[in-house]
C-alpha cells in the first residue's frame, strides 16, 4: 500500500468524522434553539400537577338554626399509592387490620376518583381501637395514614329527606354542564332537593394545590396552594318541629287507615303513600313538606349500593325517592270546590244568597242513561242549600249545577272555573326551588283534545262536554294537582289574593352565621279576590270544621278552636282502579291566617275521616297543645 | 481534503527531534488535557444526575465514578508506558485471553444484570469484559494488519472478520447488541486503513446493510430492541415505552436552551424524568443544565480528542500504530455519535455509553486504556 493510499484512507476517515460531528451540532442547534420552546413547555407540564381537594360542604339548617344536614368528621385510613406499591407485606397487614381482602384493598387503592398525588382513603369510619393500633405501629405501615374526612350526616335521620335531597358522585352529564365551574370527575354534587338547588352555595371552593412531581409520581414540593373556601350554610324556612309533626302525623294516619275497611269493596285500605305540606300564607314559606314513604339519606353517604338505590325507585315500594309534595299529582276532589265557588261568585253566576234544592243527584239536561246522572257521596240529599252550606256539608249537586251552567251557558264565562283555578296557580309549576316539580292539570277543551290525540285508547272522547265541566266542578275528571299546589292556592285565598312562589330557603349564611344572602318572598301575581266573595267561602270552610254537620267536624271534635280557629275543606277523590284519595286543606287561624295545611293520602278513604284527622293533629301541635295520636273518625267526603 | 493533508507535519522537521530518547517527552499534552476535561465533566454530570436519589448516599455515584476515572488514568499511564509493539507481539495471547474471559462471563461465574449476562462481580464492583474486549480487538487487528503491510486481499479480510467474529458472537450471546455494533465500527475503520480493497469495503458495507434489514425483518430482534427501533422510526407512537424515554430525553436537552438551567438546576434531571440518566443518557444532563453552550463545548472537547487521535494515526511510525489509532478513533466516534444521537432522536436507542461521561467502571477504564494506546503510538513515533 502506497503512502498516498494511506493518506487518502485517513482522509476518508476524517471526512466521515467531520460529517458525524456536524450532524450532532446541527441537531443540538435544532433542539436547543429552534425547537426549544415547544419542548420546554412540555418540561414544565412534566413537573407540575394540579390537585383539587373539595372544601367542607355547608350545612343545612332549619328556620331556627337547628342543623338538618351537617358534616360528620370521621377517621379515614388513607394510603399513599407510591409508598405501598408492590409492598405486599404492608398491604397484607393493612387488609387484615381492616378486615378486608388484599384484592379489595388494592381495588380501593386504585380508585380512579382520587388524585394519584394525594393519599387515597381506603376505609372510613374505622373503629377507634384500630386507629390507635395503626398509630402505635406506624413503622409497620409505611405509606398508611389516618386522616379526618368530612361526610354528610343527618342528625334527624330520615326527617325531611325529600326536601334535603342527597349528594353523590358527579356523573358525565352533570360534569359536562359544570366543567367550567371547576368540577372534576369524582367530585360530590347535590343530586336532589336542597342539596341540588343550593349546590353553588353549599359547595364552597375546592383547594387548589400546584405540586411538583417527579417521574415516579412522588410529590417533591408544593409550588403554590390556594386554601379551600368552605361552603355556606343554607337556612331553610322549614321548622324542624313542624316537619317532625307533619311526618309523624302522616305516617300515623296512613298506618291507622290501613287498619280500616273500605266499605265500597270490603277490603282494607292500602294507604301506601301520602304527603303533607304546611305553609305560611303570609310569605309563601314552606314550614313542613312531608312525603311518605321516605328514606334515610345516610344511605347515600360514601356511595349507595345499586340494589338499595333500585329499591328506592321501585314501584313495589311505592317509590320512596319520589317527593310526592311536588311530584305526586292527585285529583283534588272537593277541596277544589273553593275555586268553583269563587268563579261562580266573582263571575256573577250566583250570589251568597242563591239557594238550590239538593235532592242527592243531578241529571244533565237533554241526556239519557245512567251516565247522565251525577250523585252526592252516598247519594245523600241535603235539601235547600246556599253556597256556604254547600261547602259545610260538601254538597256535590250544588257544584254540579255551577259546573254545568258555566259550560252550557256559553259566552265568556264558559271556562270561568278553569280560569279561576289557574289564577291560583293550579295546573302550573309553583316554582318552588326544588327539581322535578310536576305541573298538574286543569282540564279544558284544549287539554282534552291533546290527550285524545296522544292516547286515543285511554281518551276515546276528543270533545269537551258539559259532563266534563260537571266533573271539574268537584275536582274530578282529569283534574290533578300536587299537594304543594293545593297548599299554595289555599294560601293565596287565605292571604287575600297574593300568589307566592313557595320558598324553601330563607337565607344563606357564612361560617360565622352572618347572612350572605337573604332569600325574599317572591310574588307570582295578585289574584283578583273580592272580599265579598272570600267571606262566604271562608265561612263555609269554617263551618266544615266548626259546624256539627261539617264534613270535618268529627275529626276536629275536642280541638281547641278557641286557641286556633280553623277553616278547611275535605276532599275524597275517586281514582279509577284504586281506592279513594283522602284530602284535606286547612287555613288557620281563620281571622288572620298564619298556616295552611294540605294533606293528601293515597287510597285511604274519605277526606273527612282520614285526612282531616292528620291535619288536626298537625294544627293541634301548631296551636301549642300536645298532640295525641291520630284518631281516625267516621264520616263522608 | 487539502486542509487535512497539510496537517501532516513535514518529515524533515521531525528528524531533529528523533534523537530525543525518552518517549514521555513526546506525550500529546493536548489529548491528555482534553480527555481529562471530558472525564472531569463526566464525574460532575454523574453527580448531578444521581445526587437526588432518595434511597441512600447522595455521593455514592460521584465517589465511584471519581474512583473509576482515577483508576482509568492509572491504566492509561501503564498502557502508554509499555511499547505498543510489545502488545502487538503478544496479540495472540491477548486474543485468547479475551475469548476466555468472554466465555467465562457466560458461565455461572458471570452475573446477570438487567437481562444481560455481562459482568463479573468482584466485591462491590462489576467488571465487564466486553469493554476490555473492544480495546483488545483493536490491538489484535492492528497486529494482523501490520504483518500484511497494508495489503489485504479477500482471504485476509475474511481472516480479520473471523478474528472479530469470535468475541462478537460471545458478546451477542450476553446479549449486548450495542457493543457488537461498536465492534462493527472498529472493523470498518481498521479494515479501511489496514488496506482492504475498495470493492471489499463496499461489499462489507452492503452485507452489513442487508444483515441489519434481515435481522429486523426476520424477527431476530428481541422485543425491547424492536421497541427501541420503533421509537426511533415512529417518535409519535406513545404506546412504546422507548418513545417515552426518547421524548423525555429530547425534552431535557431542549429544556436547556442556549445557556442551560444551571448546574444541578435541570428540572427533568432533578425529577428523574429521563431514565438511565447517569449512564446511557448522561448527555441529557449536559444538555439541560449547561445548554447549547455546555453541550457544544463538550462536543468540541470530543472533537479535539478525535482530532488528536486522527493526528496520532497520521504521525504513527508504522502501520500497526496507525491501525491502533484508527481503531480507537472508530470506537470513540461511533460511541459518541450513537450515544449523543440517540439522546436527540437521530439514532436508535442502544445501550452504548458515552466515553468518559457515562457512569461505569469498565467502560471508563477501557476508554482510558484506549487513550493510553494512542498516547503510546504518538510518543513512540520517533523510536
Amino acid at each position: 500500500m502506497s503512502n498516498d493510499s494511506a493518506r487518502l484512507r485517513l482522509s476518508i476517515v476524517g471526512i466521515i468524522v467531520i460529517s458525524l460531528f456536524s450532524a450532532i451540532f446541527a441537531r443540538l442547534w435544532y433542539l436547543q434553539v429552534l425547537d426549544s420552546e415547544t419542548l420546554q413547555a412540555e418540561a414544565v407540564r412534566n413537573q407540575k400537577r394540579l390537585v383539587f381537594e373539595p372544601a367542607p360542604r355547608g350545612r343545612v339548617l332549619d328556620r331556627k338554626g337547628r342543623p338538618l344536614v351537617e358534616n360528620h368528621v370521621s377517621e379515614a385510613v388513607t394510603v399513599t399509592r407510591i409508598d405501598v406499591k408492590d409492598n405486599d407485606a404492608v398491604l397484607g397487614r393493612l387488609a387484615a387490620l381492616l378486615g378486608i381482602s388484599v384484592v379489595e384493598l388494592e381495588r380501593r387503592i386504585q380508585d380512579p376518583r382520587f388524585s394519584p398525588y394525594r393519599p387515597v382513603p381506603v376505609a372510613e369510619g374505622v373503629p377507634e381501637d384500630k386507629i390507635v393500633y395503626l398509630r402505635e405501629h406506624q413503622a409497620d405501615f409505611p405509606g398508611v395514614q389516618v386522616q379526618a374526612v368530612a361526610e354528610r350526616a343527618y342528625p334527624n335521620q330520615a326527617l325531611a329527606a325529600h326536601v334535603l335531597g342527597y349528594v353523590g358522585e358527579i356523573n358525565d352529564t352533570e360534569l359536562a354542564k359544570r366543567e367550567t365551574s371547576g368540577y372534576r370527575l369524582g367530585d360530590e354534587i347535590g343530586k336532589s332537593g336542597v342539596e341540588q338547588t343550593y349546590e353553588t352555595d353549599l359547595r364552597g371552593r375546592p383547594s387548589r394545590l400546584v405540586l411538583e412531581v417527579d417521574s415516579a409520581g412522588r410529590v417533591v414540593a408544593t409550588l403554590s396552594s390556594r386554601p379551600p373556601q368552605p361552603g355556606h350554610d343554607v337556612q331553610l324556612t322549614l321548622d324542624l318541629d313542624v316537619q317532625r309533626l307533619a311526618e309523624e302525623s302522616l305516617a300515623q294516619g296512613l298506618e291507622a287507615s290501613r287498619r280500616r275497611v273500605d266499605r265500597e269493596n270490603r277490603k282494607s285500605f292500602v294507604a301506601p303513600a301520602g304527603s303533607v305540606v304546611v305553609m305560611d300564607p303570609r310569605d309563601g314559606s314552606v314550614l313542613a313538606m312531608a312525603s311518605f314513604p321516605t328514606y334515610d339519606p345516610t344511605a347515600f353517604v360514601s356511595g349507595i349500593s345499586r340494589d338499595l338505590f333500585r329499591s328506592l325507585q321501585d314501584k313495589a315500594n311505592h317509590f320512596p325517592l319520589t317527593n310526592r309534595a311536588i311530584q305526586g299529582q292527585y285529583a283534588p276532589g272537593s277541596t277544589f270546590k273553593l275555586f268553583t265557588a269563587l268563579a261562580a261568585l266573582q263571575r256573577g253566576a250566583i250570589t251568597p244568597k242563591t239557594t238550590l234544592l239538593d235532592e242527592g243527584s243531578f241529571r244533565l239536561r237533554s241526556c239519557r242513561g245512567e251516565r247522565c246522572v251525577f250523585r252526592n257521596a252516598g247519594s245523600r240529599a241535603y235539601g235547600r242549600v246556599d253556597l256556604t252550606r254547600a261547602l259545610v256539608v260538601s254538597s256535590d249537586v250544588f257544584f254540579y249545577n255551577l259546573g254545568a251552567n258555566f259550560w252550557f251557558g256559553g259566552g265568556p264565562n264558559r271556562l270561568a272555573i278553569q280560569e279561576t283555578a289557574r289564577q291560583f296557580g293550579l295546573g302550573e309549576r309553583t316554582g318552588i326551588p326544588l327539581a322535578s316539580e310536576q305541573r298538574g292539570r286543569i282540564p279544558d277543551p284544549e287539554s282534552r283534545r291533546r290527550l285524545h290525540e296522544l292516547r286515543p285508547d285511554a281518551f276515546p272522547e276528543g270533545q269537551w262536554r258539559t259532563g266534563d265541566n260537571v266533573n271539574l266542578s268537584i275536582g274530578q275528571g282529569e283534574t290533578v294537582v300536587t299537594p304543594l299546589q293545593l297548599a299554595n292556592a289555599y294560601a293565596a285565598f287565605a292571604n287575600g289574593g297574593t300568589l307566592f312562589e313557595p320558598k324553601i330557603a330563607a337565607r344563606v349564611l357564612d361560617g360565622r352565621g352572618r347572612a350572605v344572602r337573604e332569600i325574599g318572598a317572591k310574588t307570582l301575581r295578585q289574584v283578583p279576590l273580592d272580599p265579598n266573595a272570600r267571606a262566604p267561602i271562608l265561612q263555609g270552610l269554617r263551618g266544615a270544621v266548626f259546624d256539627p254537620t261539617g264534613t270535618a267536624a268529627g275529626a276536629f271534635a275536642g280541638f281547641p278552636l278557641d286557641v286556633l280557629s280553623v277553616a278547611g275543606k275535605t276532599g275524597t277523590a275517586q281514582v279509577s282502579g284504586r281506592q279513594d284519595t283522602a284530602l284535606f286543606a286547612a287555613v288557620a287561624p281563620v281571622e288572620n291566617p298564619q298556616y295552611v295545611v294540605a294533606v293528601v293520602m293515597e287510597e285511604a278513604g274519605f277526606g273527612g275521616s282520614a285526612a282531616a284527622p292528620v291535619a288536626r293533629r298537625i294544627l293541634q301541635g301548631l296551636a301549642g297543645s300536645p298532640p295525641g295520636p291520630v284518631q281516625l273518625v267516621g264520616g263522608i267526603d | 481534503m487539502t486542509a487535512t493533508t497539510t496537517a501532516l507535519p513535514p518529515r524533515r522537521e521531525s528528524l531533529s527531534r528523533r534523537s530525543s530518547a525518552a518517549p514521555w517527552r513526546h506525550v500529546d499534552i493536548t489529548l491528555v488535557a482534553a480527555v481529562l476535561a471530558v472525564a472531569g465533566l463526566g464525574v460532575l454530570m454523574v453527580y448531578s444526575a444521581t445526587q437526588r436519589r432518595i434511597d441512600g448516599d447522595p455521593h455514592f455515584f460521584l465517589r465511584r465514578q471519581a474512583i473509576f476515572a482515577l483508576l482509568g488514568i492509572g491504566v492509561m499511564v501503564v498502557v502508554a508506558s509499555i511499547d505498543y509493539r510489545v502488545f502487538r507481539d503478544f496479540a495472540p495471547q491477548i486474543y485468547v485471553g479475551i475469548l476466555v474471559l468472554l466465555l467465562l462471563v457466560l458461565s455461572p461465574l458471570g452475573s446477570n444484570r438487567r437481562g444481560a449476562q455481562a459482568w463479573f462481580q468482584i466485591g462491590g464492583f462489576q467488571f465487564q469484559p466486553s469493554e476490555l474486549a473492544k480495546v483488545a480487538l483493536i490491538v489484535c487487528i492492528a497486529a494482523y494488519g501490520s504483518v500484511h503491510r497494508g495489503d489485504l486481499n479477500a482471504r485476509r479480510v475474511l481472516t480479520v472478520l473471523a478474528l472479530a467474529a469470535g468475541p462478537m458472537v460471545l458478546i451477542n450471546a450476553q446479549p449486548d447488541l450495542g457493543t457488537v455494533l461498536v465492534f462493527l465500527a472498529i472493523l470498518l475503520g481498521t479494515l479501511l486503513v489496514a488496506g482492504a480493497r475498495p470493492r471489499h469495503m463496499a461489499a462489507l458495507g452492503l452485507v452489513g446493510l442487508v444483515a441489519v434489514i434481515a435481522v429486523f425483518q426476520l424477527g431476530l430482534l428481541k422485543e425491547y430492541q424492536k421497541d427501541r427501533l420503533g421509537a426511533f422510526l415512529e417518535p409519535s407512537d406513545n404506546s412504546l415505552s422507548s418513545t417515552y424515554n426518547l421524548n423525555q430525553s429530547k425534552i431535557a436537552i431542549a429544556n436547556g436552551g442556549l445557556t442551560g438551567k444551571g448546574l444541578f438546576e435541570g428540572t427533568q434531571t432533578k425529577l428523574a424524568y429521563v431514565p438511565e440518566q447517569h449512564t446511557d443518557f448522561i448527555f441529557t444532563v449536559v444538555g439541560e443544565e449547561l445548554g447549547l453552550l455546555g453541550a457544544g463545548l463538550l462536543m468540541v472537547a470530543f472533537a479535539v480528542v478525535v482530532w488528536r487521535i486522527w493526528r496520532a494515526a497520521a504521525l504513527a511510525k508504522d502501520l500497526c500504530g496507525t491501525i491502533v489509532c484508527v481503531g480507537v478513533l472508530s470506537m470513540f466516534v461511533f460511541q459518541i455519535f450513537e450515544n449523543v444521537g440517540m439522546t436527540m432522536g437521530i439514532m436508535p436507542i442502544t445501550g452504548i455509553p458515552l466515553p468518559f461521561m457515562s457512569y461505569g467502571g469498565s467502560a471508563t477504564i477501557a476508554c482510558f486504556a484506549a487513550i493510553g494506546l494512542v498516547l503510546n503510538v504518538h510518543m513512540r513515533r520517533f523510536s
